[in-house]
C-alpha cells in the first residue's frame, strides 16, 4: 500500500519553496520502496548527511521500515517525527525531510550548518582581565556559551519564533528558581504578541520589551559577553538570545546596571568603587559641563573665579559667535566628526580625527571663529560620554537638552532639567524594577553592588531590586 | 504602581519643608523683631510643629487607608470638610507665592539681572507642574536621590561658616511678651508637616519605622537652629541687613575668598530645596482642590494651579515686599487656624475613633 506519492510531493514542495535553487532532493528505492530526501543544500551539512543518512541507508540491508530507519539505520543525534503541515518549516530550519511511500510518517533530521564566526572579544566590551569569550550570530552557539557557565537544573531555555518572513528564533533563558515568574510570563507574553515581517537584530525585539517604547531612556539591558550574561541571569533576570545578533538582552533593567562592568568584578573592589564613581563623574560631565559653561558665560559671570573669567574674556573676545552658537558649532562639529568616523574605514578614520582634532580645532580657534575653552568643555562632555558607552546615544541627547536650558535659563534651567528627569526616570520602571534602584527608592542592601561596590564575600544576597524569588544566592 | 511613599520618603518630604522660608529671609526678619531670641521662637514653633508627628500616627493607626477628606467629612459633615479644604487649599498657595517670592528675590539680587521673574516661571513651572502629574512616589523618590546632595550642600554652608569670627549670640534681650509675639507672627512660615496631613492616605504606614519620621523632623529642625545660631553668631547685630541667611554664612570666610564665589554651593542648594518645596505645596494646593471637587481632573486642577499662581502673583501679590508684609499681617491668622486648629481637630477625632474600636472590641 502507497501511502505517499513522494515525486508529487517533492514537486509541490518545490512549488511552496518557489523553486529555490537550493532545494535539492534525493531517492533511493529498493524493490517496491522508496525513499526521498529533501532539504536545502545551503544551510545543511553535507558531509555529515553523506556520513550519516547516504551512507547507512545505501547499505543498509533488509526492509526499510520507519522503525528501522529511526532506530538503526540514520547516524544522527536529532531524529524525529514530524506533522505534514510542519515540512516546509522544517526544512527552511535546516532539517532534512524523510519521505517514504511505505508510511505516513515523515522523519526529520537536524543537520543545520552555516558559516558562523568563531566567540572573539567582542569590540565594544574588551576586558583587561576575565573572560574574552563573545557571542555570535549562532544562537545556538550562544546558548551554549551560557549553558557552559551555568550547568543547573534550573536554567530554562525557551524557544519562541518571531517575524512572518524571517521566522527568526528568539531564545528566553532564566533560572526558574531565581527570576520572577511574572516577569518571565509578561517577557513571553511581549513576545508572542510581536507582529512583525521579519527581525534582523536583537534591538528589533528590545523596541517590543520596552514597557514605554516611546521613551528616551532603555528600559532593557543588553551585552556582548556570556560571562555577563551568566552573571545577569544568576541575579534573577531574564536573558533573551536572537538568531544572529550577538547581542543578548536582559530585563528587567536598572540604569546602575549600566555603571557596572565586568571588569569591576575581576579586580579589587576597592578599585572598582573608585572607577565606579569616576564613570558617574564621567557621566555628570557630559550631560551639565557643556549646559554649565553656558549657563556661567551668559548668565552667571559674577560667580566665576576671577582667574577663569579673565580667560573666558580674553579667549572669546572678538569672535564672530555668541557663546551659544559657539558652542553649538563646536558641539556639530565633534558630532559630524564623530560620525564620519564611524563609517569610514578605520585608516581613513585615523586621518579623519587628525584632520578634525589639528585642523578643525586648531584652525579654527587659531582663525579667531571658536575659543579653546569652548573646544575644551565640548571635548571633555565628548570624551566623558564613553565613560558609560551604554548609555551614548541618551546622554548626547540630554547634553543637547542641557545645552538649550543652561543657554536659556542659566543654572535654574538645568536644576529644573535635572529635576524633571530625575522624576522622570523615577516613573520609569522595567518590568516592575524601578529604573533608578537601589538608590531611588533606597535598597539599602543593594547598596553593596551599586557606585561602591563590596567584595564577592559579600555579596551573599541576591540583589531585592529586581524581585528575585529566593533571597540568598544559595539557598536551595 | 501604587501612589504611595515609604515612611523614610516622608520623613526626607517634612525635612525639606521644614527648610521652607526659614533659611534665607526668615533670620533676618526675626532678628529684627526679637534679636538673637528669635531662636527662642524657632525652637518653641518647632516643639509645636514636632507634636503634630505623633498625632498624625494616631490618625493614620485609626484611620490606616482613608484620606484626610473622607475623615474630616465623617466627623464634621461634607461642607465641613470642604470648608477647612478650601482653607487648606489657600494655605498652599500662599506657601508656594511665599517660597518662590523670596527666592526670586534672591535670584535676581545674586546672579540673575534682569529678566528673572520669566527664567523662573518657565524653569519651575513646568517642573513643578510634571512632578504633580507624575504623582507623589516619583516626587518623593526623586527628593530621596537628591537629599543627600541637599544636605552636603546645606551642611557644607554651616560648617565654612566656622572658619570665620563667630560669637555666642545675645540672648535675653527680648521678654517673653515679645518672643511668643513673634511665634504668633510668624506662624505661617511654619506648619509645615500640614502637608502630611493632606498626603495621609498615601504614606505607607509602618508602626515599628515611626523613628525615621521623628529623625528626619529632628534633623531638619537641628539643623534650621543651628544656621539661626551660626547666622547671628556671625552678624550679631548686623544680622538684620542679611537677608539671604544660609548664602551669607559663606561670605567673609577664610575659604571664601582663597577659592572664589563658594556661595553659588548654596545657590545650588537653594534651586534644589525651593523646586521641592514648591513642588509639594503643588501637589498639595491640587490635591485640596480635588477633595474639595471630587469630579475634577487631574490636568485641570494643575491649571487652576498655575491660574492661580500666575493671578495672585501679578494681579494681588505683585511686590515683594506685599508678600513679605501679608506673612506676618494676615497670614498668620491662616497658619495659626489651619496650622493648628487642624492637628488638634485631627487628635479629638483619633480619640473618639479610639474609643469606638475599644468600645467594639
Amino acid at each position: 500500500m502507497s501511502y505517499f506519492n513522494v515525486e508529487e510531493k517533492i514537486e509541490e514542495l518545490r512549488g511552496e519553496l518557489n523553486e529555490s535553487v537550493d532545494f535539492a532532493h534525493r531517492f533511493y528505492k529498493k524493490d517496491d520502496q522508496t525513499i526521498a530526501l529533501v532539504f536545502l543544500k545551503s544551510i545543511t551539512d553535507q558531509a555529515l548527511l553523506a556520513s550519516g543518512i547516504y551512507y547507512p541507508i545505501q547499505t543498509f540491508e533488509g526492509k526499510y521500515s520507519i522503525e528501522n530507519l529511526t532506530e538503526q539505520i540514520l547516524k544522527c543525534a536529532d531524529v524525529k517525527e514530524i506533522k505534514e503541515n510542519e515540512i516546509v518549516d522544517q526544512i527552511l530550519d535546516g532539517k532534512i525531510i524523510i519521505l517514504t511511500n511505505f508510511s505516513q510518517k515523515l522523519i526529520s533530521v537536524d543537520l543545520l550548518k552555516f558559516p558562523t564566526r568563531q566567540p572573539t572579544e567582542p569590540p565594544t566590551s574588551p576586558v583587561i582581565q576575565g573572560p574574552r569569550e563573545g557571542f555570535v550570530e549562532d544562537i545556538q552557539t550562544n546558548i551554549t556559551l551560557i549553558r557552559r557557565r551555568l550547568k543547573s537544573k534550573n536554567l530554562v531555555v525557551k524557544n519562541l519564533k518571531v517575524g512572518s518572513e524571517s521566522q527568526t528564533k528568539v531564545v528566553v533563558t532564566y533560572l526558574s528558581d531565581v527570576a520572577n515568574d511574572e516577569v518571565v510570563k509578561k517577557v513571553i507574553k511581549k513576545i508572542q504578541a510581536i507582529e512583525i515581517d521579519g527581525v534582523v537584530d536583537s534591538y528589533y525585539i528590545l523596541s517590543f520589551l520596552q514597557e514605554h517604547p516611546d521613551s528616551l531612556f532603555k528600559q532593557v539591558g543588553n551585552a556582548e559577553k556570556p560571562d555577563i550574561v551568566a552573571s545577569k541571569i544568576l541575579e534573577g533576570k531574564v536573558a533573551i538570545l536572537v538568531d544572529n545578533s550577538p547581542i543578548v538582552l536582559t530585563v528587567p533593567f536598572a540604569i546602575i546596571e549600566d555603571l557596572q562592568n565586568s571588569n569591576d568584578y575581576y579586580t579589587n573592589h576597592h578599585y572598582s568603587s573608585i572607577i565606579r564613581i569616576i564613570r558617574v563623574f564621567g557621566l555628570l560631565v557630559a550631560v551639565l559641563a557643556p549646559g554649565f559653561y553656558l549657563a556661567l558665560q551668559l548668565f552667571h559671570y559674577n560667580i566665576m573665579p576671577l582667574n577663569f573669567l579673565i580667560t573666558i574674556a580674553d579667549t572669546t573676545l572678538g569672535l564672530p559667535f555668541t557663546p551659544f552658537l559657539e558652542i553649538i558649532f563646536i558641539f556639530l562639529l565633534f558630532q559630524i566628526l564623530y560620525e564620519v568616523s564611524l563609517r569610514l574605514p578605520s585608516y581613513l578614520g585615523l586621518a579623519t580625527s587628525v584632520v578634525g582634532a589639528l585642523i578643525l580645532g586648531d584652525t579654527g580657534v587659531k582663525a579667531g571663529l571658536i575659543s579653546p575653552p569652548g573646544v575644551i568643555i565640548v571635548a571633555l562632555a565628548k570624551i566623558a560620554l564613553y565613560t558609560i558607552p551604554e548609555q551614548s546615544s541618551q546622554i548626547t541627547v540630554l547634553q543637547i537638552i542641557f545645552l538649550i536650558l543652561g543657554g536659556s535659563l542659566g543654572l535654574m534651567g538645568m536644576i529644573a532639567g535635572m529635576v524633571y528627569f530625575v522624576n522622570y526616570l523615577n516613573k520609569l520602571d522595567s518590568y516592575g524594577t524601578p529604573y533608578l534602584a537601589p538608590y531611588s527608592p533606597r535598597i539599602p542592601k543593594d547598596l553593596k553592588d551599586a557606585i561602591f561596590t563590596s567584595s564577592i564575600t559579600e555579596m551573599e544576597e541576591l540583589p531585592k531590586t529586581y524581585s528575585p524569588k529566593k533571597e540568598k544566592r544559595n539557598e536551595r | 504602581m501604587r501612589d504611595r511613599i515609604s515612611m523614610r520618603q516622608a520623613g526626607i518630604i517634612i525635612c525639606l519643608t521644614i527648610f521652607s522660608n526659614k533659611i534665607l529671609l526668615l533670620p533676618a526678619l526675626m532678628y529684627n523683631f526679637i534679636k538673637a531670641d528669635g531662636i527662642f521662637s524657632i525652637i518653641i514653633l518647632f516643639a509645636l510643629e514636632f507634636v503634630c508627628l505623633p498625632i498624625l500616627f494616631l490618625l493614620k493607626r485609626n484611620f490606616p487607608d482613608e484620606k484626610l477628606h473622607d475623615i474630616l467629612k465623617k466627623y464634621l459633615t461634607v461642607v465641613g470638610a470642604k470648608i477647612i479644604y478650601f482653607m487648606l487649599l489657600v494655605f498652599m498657595i500662599f506657601k508656594v507665592l511665599l517660597t518662590f517670592s523670596i527666592v526670586y528675590v534672591y535670584f535676581k539680587q545674586q546672579i540673575y539681572q534682569n529678566e528673572f521673574i520669566w527664567i523662573a516661571f518657565v524653569a519651575f513651572l513646568p517642573v513643578v507642574n510634571h512632578a504633580f502629574m507624575s504623582g507623589i512616589k516619583p516626587t518623593a523618590r526623586t527628593m530621596e536621590l537628591f537629599f543627600s546632595v541637599i544636605m552636603a550642600g546645606f551642611i557644607f554652608c554651616l560648617v565654612i561658616s566656622l572658619f570665620t569670627t563667630i560669637s555666642t549670640p545675645t540672648f535675653f534681650v527680648s521678654s517673653a511678651k515679645n518672643i511668643f509675639s513673634s511665634v504668633y507672627k510668624y506662624a505661617f512660615t511654619f506648619g509645615d508637616l500640614l502637608f502630611m496631613f493632606v498626603i495621609i492616605d498615601k504614606i505607607d504606614y509602618r508602626r515599628r519605622q515611626e523613628r525615621k519620621m521623628y529623625f528626619y523632623t529632628f534633623l531638619g529642625m537641628l539643623l534650621v537652629v543651628l544656621l539661626f545660631f551660626l547666622f547671628y553668631g556671625k552678624y550679631q547685630i548686623t544680622s538684620f541687613m542679611h537677608n539671604n541667611a544660609l548664602a551669607d554664612l559663606l561670605v567673609f570666610s577664610v575659604q571664601f575668598n582663597a577659592i572664589g564665589r563658594l556661595d553659588i554651593i548654596a545657590m545650588l542648594t537653594i534651586m534644589f530645596i525651593t523646586l521641592f518645596q514648591m513642588e509639594i505645596y503643588c501637589y498639595g494646593f491640587c490635591d485640596c482642590l480635588l477633595g474639595i471637587f471630587p469630579l475634577l481632573d487631574k490636568k485641570y486642577a494643575i491649571v487652576v494651579f498655575d491660574l492661580a499662581f500666575f493671578i495672585l502673583y501679578y494681579v494681588f501679590i505683585g511686590k515683594y515686599e506685599v508678600i513679605v508684609h501679608a506673612t506676618v499681617s494676615w497670614l498668620p491668622i491662616l497658619g495659626v487656624i489651619i496650622g493648628y486648629a487642624l492637628p488638634i481637630l485631627c487628635l479629638i477625632i483619633s480619640i473618639i475613633k479610639g474609643r469606638k474600636n475599644e468600645k467594639s472590641g
